[in-house]
């Protein structure tokens, strides 16, 4: 028999990888015991709502080889459903007659649309920030991959669904804000607690829900599910002759990122204090594909901590005085330098390291043949 | 038609060449059948239509008496036919244990594999077929590092661990050593009875140690039927794919 039944490398890898999650989420808690700056701690809650995007968009891309362009979507959605609600809890003050939102007013709006309505219970929109952008995913979803549309071509759908939602929402000012967004909302206040955009309270918000989407992709990753979708990222036509339906499978991983993305979006309402188009434009859906590319989109800590170190060093990059015009330039050769380089992002990186380190361990080396196919295969992912 | 396993004038055309031209056959329960023929004839076709890859345009295929032409690949699969590829084909990226897991597909649904973790349910057994197929020292190394025999028994391994009612081999011994192929021979005895399978090969000398009935296929139509010895003998197989040599000369 062989020495595997006693220790299976497998799940000592599962408990490692446990480890460091835990110890990252960790050091993302202690972070205001030592900072004591709500502006910065603002800043930072902000790289990390994008941290949990990219969680969401290596589910999908990184496990199940699904490249969602359209990925900003999700999180625009989630970002209005959670201002539609604080809209409506602004203080009178800032709203028109009977509560109706400024900009209604201002757009000859005399009645709260029907679709507003329900927005008035939080715990509705709470539900409908992930609900709303997972259906959405669900249906976008139903249609390609029981079509079998694979590759460059999700790419493209995901991103057309993208303008359309981005077009529909501009375009419909009257009960969207349009351009201008919503804006002008209310502090969320959920278990008695108040989250200001500007406090601790938000910062361990975001950083719990941030922990509680890595452990739960984790799970989702570890479980049979997770490998079935690892398996159709290999070698999808394989798959079906096992008799699994490829098409359920492709649908529940799109729509659960989608169901990440929602919540980050809300998130990201709570930190910003507004919505607006921006947050569901094309140039954050494809940053969300950098961060992924330049962390490890196969490694869900590794996309979430590229998030957080690209938009960080971009932050830091467009502050200083020297950086101001170039700093795109230098986030551009970042990514390129990473796709060529690191194939596998800061997590392949650090993977390579812990491996180094493991045979300086042991004496014995195995002599681990790395994988010559690894930037090819790479770039069938991105094809 | 009857028989466990049976094609019903059975056609497919691509691009108006008829790669397989009412071909009819039936495979009885637990037996062990092998296709041949010359490069062409239409013996992956054949097995290409069973598993749902490619749609008959003409004729049935029936497992058990149930139609199996209207259903999707992943339905046929759970019908109980399994298929081993030409061009082997498991997980390069996941590791041989994986790679038996996702074979091992008792559960299909994405609800019902959520909640499973681990995969131990049936640890010992994988761990047994790795041993089978001389993989067992193997198991964490990505399929992708393995060299093209241990691919080749990879998949057969996973087959196995898909315990399908029917198995498609398509040249599993394409590649392999005479040690290698003389294994592959002992485990194809063992798994016969057990399941069904249908075996496309050119090997004759291990079709000798594997095959009860031999069917024979040229220019997508069925030639010959019968026995090594009945086949040896056909006067049209040996012209068409023998040789005056026979299957000892082949």
């Amino acid at each position: 028999m062989s020495a595997s039944t006693t220790h299976n490398p497998g799940h000592r890898r599962t408990w490692l990888q446990i480890a460091i999650y835990g110890a990252v989420c960790l050091t993302i808690f202690l972070v205001p015991t030592i900072l004591d700056n709500d502006f910065l701690l603002n800043k930072y809650s902000r790289y990390l709502v994008f941290g949990i995007l990219a969680i969401a968009l290596s589910l999908s891309w990184g496990y199940c080889g699904i490249l969602n362009l359209g990925q900003a979507a999700s999180f625009g959605l989630g970002c209005y459903c959670m201002a539609m609600a604080l809209k409506l809890r602004t203080v009178p003050v800032h709203t028109g007659d009977d509560g109706l939102p400024d900009f209604m007013v201002w757009n000859n709006v005399t009645e709260l649309p029907w679709f507003w309505v329900p927005f008035h219970s939080l715990p509705f929109a709470l539900f409908a920030g992930i609900a709303v952008p997972t259906v959405l995913a669900a249906l976008v979803g139903w249609f390609m991959f029981r079509a079998r549309i694979t590759g460059v071509y999700v790419a493209i759908i995901t991103l057309a669904s993208l303008v359309v939602v981005n077009l529909l929402i501009i375009d419909q000012q009257r009960y969207t804000g349009g351009f201008n967004g919503i804006t002008d909302l209310a502090q969320l206040e959920l278990f008695g607690l108040t989250f200001d955009a500007y406090s601790r309270n938000s910062y361990y918000l975001v950083a719990s829900v941030l922990a509680a989407c890595l452990f739960a992709a984790l799970a989702i990753t570890k479980s049979k599910t997770g490998l079935i979708l690892q398996a159709i990222r290999d070698h999808e036509d394989r798959v079906r002759y096992f008799g699994y339906d490829v098409a359920h499978y492709k649908i529940f991983a799109f729509s659960a990122s989608a169901a990440i993305a929602g919540i980050a979006g809300m998130l990201y309402t709570i930190v910003m204090e507004f919505a607006s188009p921006t947050f569901l434009d094309v140039p954050l859906s494809l940053s969300v594909v950098i961060w992924c590319a330049v962390g490890g989109r196969q490694s869900l800590l590794g996309a979430a901590l590229g998030a957080i170190v690209v938009t960080g060093t971009q932050g830091a990059l467009s502050d200083s005085g020297i950086f101001l015009q170039s700093w795109t330039l230098l986030m551009g050769m970042i990514f390129v330098a990473s796709v060529l380089f690191l194939p596998k992002g800061l997590a392949g990186l650090a993977e390579l390291a812990g491996e180094r380190l493991r045979r300086l361990g042991r004496d014995t080396p195995p002599p681990v043949k790395t994988d010559v196919l690894g930037p090819v295969r790479e770039g069938e992912g991105l094809a | 038609m009857t028989g466990y396993l049976a094609l019903d004038e059975v056609s497919v055309s691509f691009d108006g060449f008829r790669a397989v031209d009412g071909l009819s056959f039936s495979v009885e329960e637990g037996e062990l059948r092998c296709l041949i023929g010359p490069n062409g004839a239409g013996k992956s076709t054949a097995l290409d239509m069973i598993c749902g890859k490619v749609r008959p345009t003409a004729g049935t295929i029936f497992l058990q008496g149930r139609a199996l032409n209207r259903l999707e690949e992943h339905e046929i699969a759970r019908a109980g036919i399994g298929r081993k590829f030409q061009v082997p084909s498991v997980f390069r990226e996941l590791t041989v244990r994986q790679n038996l897991d996702v074979a091992h597909s008792r559960q299909v649904g994405v609800w019902a594999n959520i909640a499973r973790f681990g995969h131990h349910a049936d640890r010992d057994g994988l761990e047994k077929l790795a041993e089978l197929v001389g993989l067992e020292d193997r198991l964490e190394v990505p399929a992708g590092h393995l060299s093209h025999g241990q691919t080749q028994w990879l998949e057969i391994a996973m087959l196995v661990a898909q315990d399908p009612r029917v198995i498609l081999m398509d040249e599993p011994t394409a590649g392999m050593t005479v040690q290698e192929t003389r294994k592959t021979a002992d485990l194809f005895n063992r798994l016969k009875g057990k399941h069904t399978l249908i075996v496309v090969e050119h090997d004759m000398g291990f079709i000798k140690e594997i095959g009860d009935v031999i069917s024979v296929m040229h220019q997508g139509r069925l030639l010959a039927e019968g026995s090594v010895g009945e086949i040896e003998q056909h006067a049209e197989v040996r012209a068409a794919y023998l040789g005056s040599g026979g299957i000892s000369g082949a």
